[in-house]
């Protein structure tokens, strides 16, 4: 009995909870209703950033950093620094980071700018291949806006300016190239043309000259300057070059660029009475060469790293030298891609090490660098073995010496087995073009034993080169046969796992 | 028998809708849901009822030519109120209800979107708005509203592996703005927690049956326990709070209930200790864990081993002839919930005496 009446109990409550809860329910639509109807959209999120983008701000945070710091020798830059206003940041950043975030969102800002930029010119670089310059004028112009300080946006616009005959605007667009990047060879280049083709042919060949000063084994502007050398010749021209740019200014004494310097060379040392004193710093009549300090502007200087030579100390006084001193080994800077300039090194040391012949052998030598040069092919490139290459650090310096050893594989696969694979993408950051990957594997494919074991290695970090993806379309049939043709070797000799290769024939496309 | 605290689930409202339902989730802030299914020639449906003294009334209706499969408000504040679904082409759209429209379109998968969770919309200091999608394609991908066309991150198979069919996936963990995790289950019984701070696998196992469910108790606490169903009527419950790095994670199992495969796992939103499980027969069951007195101890190496809770069934109930496909709790009213069947009705649901529990 008990037990039947808990149940009905039991069951009576359930219904009245449910009950009550129905009612509830009832209230609650009502309140709902009630409670949208109020919602309005004065609302704002502070919302994190989107995961892929968060993680780019961090870097620009920590580069920032470093550029601040002024280093202690600077000592001008510490003249000009403010220390109140320094105090004063101190002070306000502890109070909030307000100003920080400001910065954080500017550095945002010129990074989107800069990617936008980017795009208009690859697509006005698109519009150039397909000789559409207007379009690509278009692009530039737009690229230009976003972004004022790429002298880059200015040389390509400067190109269809020249291509479409419009002179002056491209003479205008390359001088602005080279306002902010002094040593942009092409702007260089583009400017000579641009002003040969206006005629002042002066002007004209001072770039030339500027170019062969930057890279001493530009076959086409050598071409061109001798053109224009030529035509001036005809013309009548007093002088061969000025140190201006400007065409107008000819009353200036006249210091003669570095190209034709190494041209006069071989003719003017031989017939001349030479003092004691000039005997001397030749060193003439000693079974030593003498190292001479190269002078250059800053801007033109090497950007390749200098050069560890090691100075072998020999006991002087062998021949009538008394008063000298030890050694006079100076050597100021390895000079950058000039030919002369590295080998006159290393030609100094073996000489001295094997104590051979007289100075004048060494001057013949000297001679025979710059014929080469001259000439614009490689003669002395047989004798240029590894020791005398130094792994390039950037493309600028890469290509100088690629260029530089063209029609001579083995130097080539020398040169490329001396840079670590892995240093391949930051070396060409976005500056690898496809026929030089063309190249680079045919260079790789061919000297399969010089590289042993890393082929795969520099495979792979060829693929980690940006832009490689767009690289990789653009493969002709013959470079895949070569990849193929490395693959299978990489398989076979260095033992890739089948996922490693498929990874790679992925990334090639092939 | 049934002691005075038992609660009870009822059917409260019965409708039928005739074609094939995917997946249901109420509208944030209001009385009204979203039915999300298919119509027979192919077409896909997104359907708004609204709750009216009893009855369903439907608001509104949009067909588009693909079939939805699942959808979710998660990723959208309370007033923007988006919907994100997924359909059986790939594609992720989201909606803006009001309008009818869509505001983001993207078509990254090549096959269907199984299974969708959204997060950070609402919850401040939880992390950016994002949503997480599992494809029979084998990627899971997460996106976010403000980044257009492409994912925030992709997990796929490396090449060569064979691409398992994504069958659920989940986020938790995202306790603050950086950290956040998503749970992915597959249909070779494929448990694998990806870590969204780290873009790292942080754990994975095998359950031995497809994994056709699986949500963390909370989404925006530090990661506490995790219910994974299967097929075969088995699910499992993980303790999170300590992960032995050779051990993983400790588990309960239960399979005593011969029901067919478990669909679908909820946490009831305002007790993260009760949840409820749909079965293929058509049976809801409702469950409490029961923490162990410790929840962790050290072995004999001095290293931290979690140790697995109890499960208690406090109720279940036959409610459809079909299996039970989705169901959401309403987040605002405790004991309300909706159920999505393939008998081809979608049900209120009430549970009494929740809050004696």
């Amino acid at each position: 009995m008990d037990k039947a009446f808990e149940i009905q109990k039991h069951a009576r409550d359930n219904v009245k909870t449910l009950q009550t809860y129905l009612t509830d329910l009832q209230n609650w639509e009502i309140e709902m209703k009630r409670k949208e109807a109020a919602l309005n959209d004065e609302f704002v999120q502070d919302l994190p950033p989107v995961r892929s983008k968060a993680r780019k701000e961090k870097p620009v945070q920590v580069k920032n950093k470093p550029e601040k710091r002024i280093t202690g020798l600077d000592y001008s830059a510490w003249d000009k620094f403010d220390v109140n206003k320094a105090c004063e940041e101190v002070d306000m950043a502890d109070l909030g980071p307000v100003s920080l975030d400001s910065k954080k969102s500017q550095a945002a800002k010129t990074e989107k700018l800069k990617e936008e930029a980017q795009y208009e010119k690859e697509r006005g670089n698109n519009f150039v291949k397909q000789e559409k310059w207007d379009e690509a004028i278009s692009c530039y112009n737009r690229a230009i806006e976003l972004v004022k300080d790429d002298a880059i946006y200015y040389a390509n616009r400067g190109l269809c300016y020249l291509k479409k005959d419009s002179l002056h605007q491209a003479e205008t667009d390359c001088t602005e190239a080279l306002r902010l990047d002094p040593t942009y060879v092409k702007a260089l280049q583009r400017r000579a043309t641009a002003r040969e083709r206006l005629g002042s042919l002066r002007a004209a060949s001072h770039d030339l000259a500027a170019v062969l000063a930057i890279e001493p084994h530009n076959a086409a502007a050598r071409r061109q300057l001798e053109a224009i050398r030529a035509r001036m010749g005809t013309k009548g021209a007093k002088s061969k070059s000025s140190p201006l740019s400007t065409p107008t200014v000819e009353s200036k004494p006249v210091l003669p660029p570095k190209s034709s310097k190494i041209v006069e060379l071989p003719a003017e040392p031989v017939k001349k009475e030479l003092t004691p004193l000039e005997k001397w710093l030749n060193g003439v009549g000693e079974n030593i060469t003498v190292i001479r300090p190269v002078k250059k502007p800053p801007h033109l200087r090497s950007k390749r790293a200098l050069k560890h030579v090691t100075i072998h100390e020999i006991p002087l006084g062998t021949n009538k030298t008394d008063d000298k001193p030890p050694t006079r080994m100076k050597i100021i800077e390895v000079n950058d891609n000039a030919s002369h300039g590295d080998t006159n090194n290393n030609n100094a040391n073996n000489k001295i090490v094997d104590t051979i012949p007289s100075c004048d052998g060494d001057k013949i030598k000297i001679g025979d660098n710059v014929k080469a040069g001259d000439n614009g092919k490689i003669g002395t490139s047989t004798n240029y073995t590894v020791q005398n290459m130094v792994p390039p650090v950037n493309s600028v310096q890469f290509m100088s010496e690629w260029k530089y050893l063209k029609g001579n594989d083995r130097a080539r696969s020398d040169y490329l087995s001396i840079i670590e694979p892995t240093k391949l993408p930051s070396i060409f950051e976005n500056a690898l073009e496809s026929d030089v990957l063309s190249e680079l594997l045919y260079t790789l494919c061919n000297n399969k034993e010089k590289f042993r074991n890393k082929i795969s290695a520099y495979l792979k970090a060829i693929c980690k080169v940006k832009r490689f993806s767009a690289l990789a379309m653009f493969l002709t049939n013959s470079d895949k046969n070569l990849l193929n043709d490395m693959l299978s070797h990489c398989k076979a000799v260095e033992n890739l796992t089948d996922s490693e290769i498929a990874d790679l024939i992925n990334k090639y496309e092939l | 028998m049934d002691s005075e605290d038992t609660p009870q689930i009822i059917t409260h409202i019965e409708h039928n809708i005739n074609h094939c339902l995917f997946d249901c989730k109420w509208i944030p802030c209001s009385a009204k849901f979203v039915v999300i299914g298919s119509l027979p020639k192919g077409s896909g449906t997104l359907e708004i009822f609204e709750i009216n003294s009893g009855e369903l009334k439907k608001i509104k209706e949009i067909e588009r030519p693909n079939s939805f499969k699942c959808g979710t408000f998660g990723a959208s504040s309370d007033i923007e109120r988006r919907l994100a679904t997924g359909d059986f082409k790939g594609t992720l759209e989201i909606w803006d209800l009001e309008k009818s429209s869509q505001v983001y379109i993207t078509k990254e998968h090549t096959d269907i979107i199984n299974s969708i969770d959204g997060m950070g919309g609402n919850s401040l200091n939880c992390g950016a708005p994002e949503i997480v999608t599992g494809s029979r394609d084998g990627t899971v991908k997460v996106w976010d509203p403000r980044q257009r066309g492409k994912p925030v991150a992709n997990m796929q198979p490396v090449q060569g592996e064979t691409r398992r069919d994504c069958w659920t996936v989940a986020f938790g963990n995202s306790f603050n703005d950086a950290e956040r995790i998503v749970i992915a289950g597959y249909d070779n019984g494929d448990l694998k927690m990806f870590d969204l701070r780290t873009m790292s696998l942080r754990w994975e196992c095998n359950l031995k049956n497809g994994v056709c469910y699986t949500e963390f108790d909370r989404k925006d606490i530090p990661m506490n326990k995790l219910v994974a169903t299967t097929l075969e009527g088995k699910f499992h419950v993980f303790d999170l709070r300590t992960q032995n790095p050779s051990k993983g994670f400790a588990q309960v199992l239960d399979n005593s209930s011969k029901s067919g495969t478990i669909w679908v796992a909820r946490h009831v939103p305002q007790n993260r200790d009760i949840f409820i499980t749909c079965a293929g027969n058509g049976q809801v069951s409702l469950w409490k864990y029961e923490y162990p007195e410790k929840r962790c101890h050290l072995d004999s190496q001095g290293v931290a081993v979690g140790v697995p809770g109890k499960l208690k069934r406090l109720q279940r109930m036959m409610i459809s002839s079909q299996p039970i496909n989705s169901l959401e709790w309403n987040r605002d009213h405790l004991g309300l919930s909706i159920a999505t069947s393939y008998d081809q009705y979608v049900r209120v649901l009430v549970t009494t005496k929740l809050n004696l529990q």
